[in-house]
């Protein structure tokens, strides 16, 4: 036996922490999977699906989520009411106009365990539509996980100098009209 | 609950309806419902625990093995390595420890698991110096990954 | 057998025992048995042949014969815990009870039942166990959101 108490040991190893992840220009799939794997517990060690050692997963800026392709306008998000004729059909961007942190929170709920424990699991899942967060929360953050992917600069944010720096592949003539 | 069963057999002389029926309700006796009390009913549920029971034991051996690899490949992700390059480059170090033991030493050794992650990345290293020998292109070939790197 | 219908435990020593030192766990054994019934004989031939040796050599263990009007001979073992452990030497040799009553000075006293995993430690870990900030270094202060930087 060890002179010291195990409890404060069980303690350490079940700790929850908190992840904060920002989501502009994001897309959400890739932001779900992160939040998918913390909130059930799978990047620790001591992973077991009955202990419930998922953490918390703060998502911030979902507002400003960025879809490839023409996904706005064509993904449809589907319902039904239970009702005849309750069958609800509405594009990404509807959907997203009416609840900024939808689409993030269904992606993640599509990606979590099909069981009694993906409430739980989502409760555990915290969504901001801007940046700021209430005190109470970021007094618990722990750690900020990466972006999965770079966000590519606009042309306005390039200065004049690297504009003129970039490669051509051929300098147009003096009287050439752009179309 | 006492059950002398094997001297109650002896006294009784040869098979005994109640006796019998106590040996299936036995196992049935922790069942939900009436199935723990009325013979007829525990019997077709004894025999399926049993039934379950065997299919369990192949089951369990697999259970076990998914679970050590997703927490080898959860603490294998916390030093930078992906669960297949862990234990493939273990396998060519010949580290002959099984998933059991490596998810053991992520939990309860992590120092020592930290240290056979490092020996997969730098095998893995070696690996791709290997693979793209010294950064020359060989003779009448253009454009190789060695141009990226 | 059912997995929740047999009754299991974990792998145990009493009290570490045969780390540093073995302490016999039976303690009292007594040997019962008629003294012209037939199915006795083999335990009057042990009584005759080993049961004083196995008292020379077991001296933490008191040894009772008591003599009574049975059919049915039986060893009754009680070990250092508590536990009581009957069991019949009808009709068995010498040999037979000889070997019966060293399984039974080998044993524990604990309970012979499924044991659910076939390893134990007291200590399992010695560079202490995995948490949260093993691999990660703690930041240091409050995490401040990203937004704040890219506004300010």
């Amino acid at each position: 036996m060890s002179s010291f108490s195990r409890s404060a040991q069980q303690w350490a190893t079940f700790a929850r922490s908190w992840f904060v992840i920002d989501a502009r220009m994001q897309p959400p799939g890739k932001i779900a999977t992160m939040c998918a794997i913390r909130l059930q517990g799978k990047h620790k060690p001591i992973y077991h699906a009955l202990s419930d050692c998922g953490d918390h997963v703060v998502v911030m800026n979902t507002r400003h989520i960025a879809l490839s392709g023409n996904k706005w306008e064509q993904k449809i998000y589907s319902s039904h009411t239970g009702y005849p004729g309750g069958f609800k059909q509405v594009t990404a961007a509807q959907l997203h106009h009416k609840d900024p942190q939808a689409l993030v929170r269904l992606a993640v709920y599509g990606m979590l365990p099909k069981n009694l424990l993906r409430r739980t699991m989502m409760q555990r899942l915290h969504l901001f539509a801007e940046g700021e967060l209430p005190e109470e929360i970021v007094r618990n953050l722990t750690e900020e996980l990466p972006q999965p992917r770079i966000i590519p600069r606009a042309l306005p944010e390039y200065t004049q100098e690297e504009r003129d720096a970039f490669p051509r592949l051929w300098t147009p003539p003096e009287d050439f009209r752009l179309k | 609950m006492v059950f002398l069963t094997f001297p109650c057999l002896i006294r009784n002389r040869g098979p005994d309806r109640y006796w019998r029926v106590q040996e299936v309700l036995k196992n049935a006796r922790h069942f939900r419902g009436r199935k723990n009390r009325c013979y007829s009913l525990a019997v077709r549920a004894v025999r399926r625990a049993f039934v379950y029971a065997t299919k369990g034991r192949h089951l369990k051996k697999r259970d076990m093995r998914s679970l050590w690899i997703s927490r080898i490949a959860a603490g294998s992700r916390e030093h930078g390595l992906k669960y297949p390059v862990l234990v493939g480059n273990l396998v060519k170090c010949s580290v002959q420890l099984n998933r059991k033991v490596l998810s053991d030493l992520a939990i309860n050794e992590p120092r020592t698991f930290q240290s056979l992650a490092k020996l997969a990345r730098a095998r893995q290293e070696e690996g791709f110096r290997a693979a793209l020998g010294d950064g020359s292109e060989p003779p009448g070939v253009l454009s190789r990954v060695v141009l990226l790197q | 057998m059912t997995g929740r219908g047999t009754p299991s435990r974990f792998l145990q020593s009493v009290l570490q025992n045969g780390v540093g030192r073995y302490v016999c766990q039976l303690k009292r054994i007594s040997l019962i048995f008629s003294k012209n019934a037939q199915s006795s004989l083999g335990a009057r031939n042990f009584i005759e042949e080993g049961v004083v040796d196995f008292a020379k050599k077991n001296p933490g263990t008191v040894v009772y014969i008591s003599p009574e009007p049975c059919r049915i001979p039986r060893i009754v073992a009680e070990y250092l815990n508590g536990t009581v452990k009957e069991e019949a030497i009808t009709s068995k040799t010498s040999q037979q009870i000889s070997e019966l009553v060293t399984k039974l000075t080998d044993q524990s006293g604990l309970d012979i039942i499924r044991i659910r995993k076939p390893y134990h430690t007291d200590s399992p870990s010695i560079q202490g166990q995995w948490h949260p900030f093993t691999n990660r270094p703690p930041a240091a202060g409050v995490i401040r959101p990203p937004s704040d930087e890219t506004s300010a």
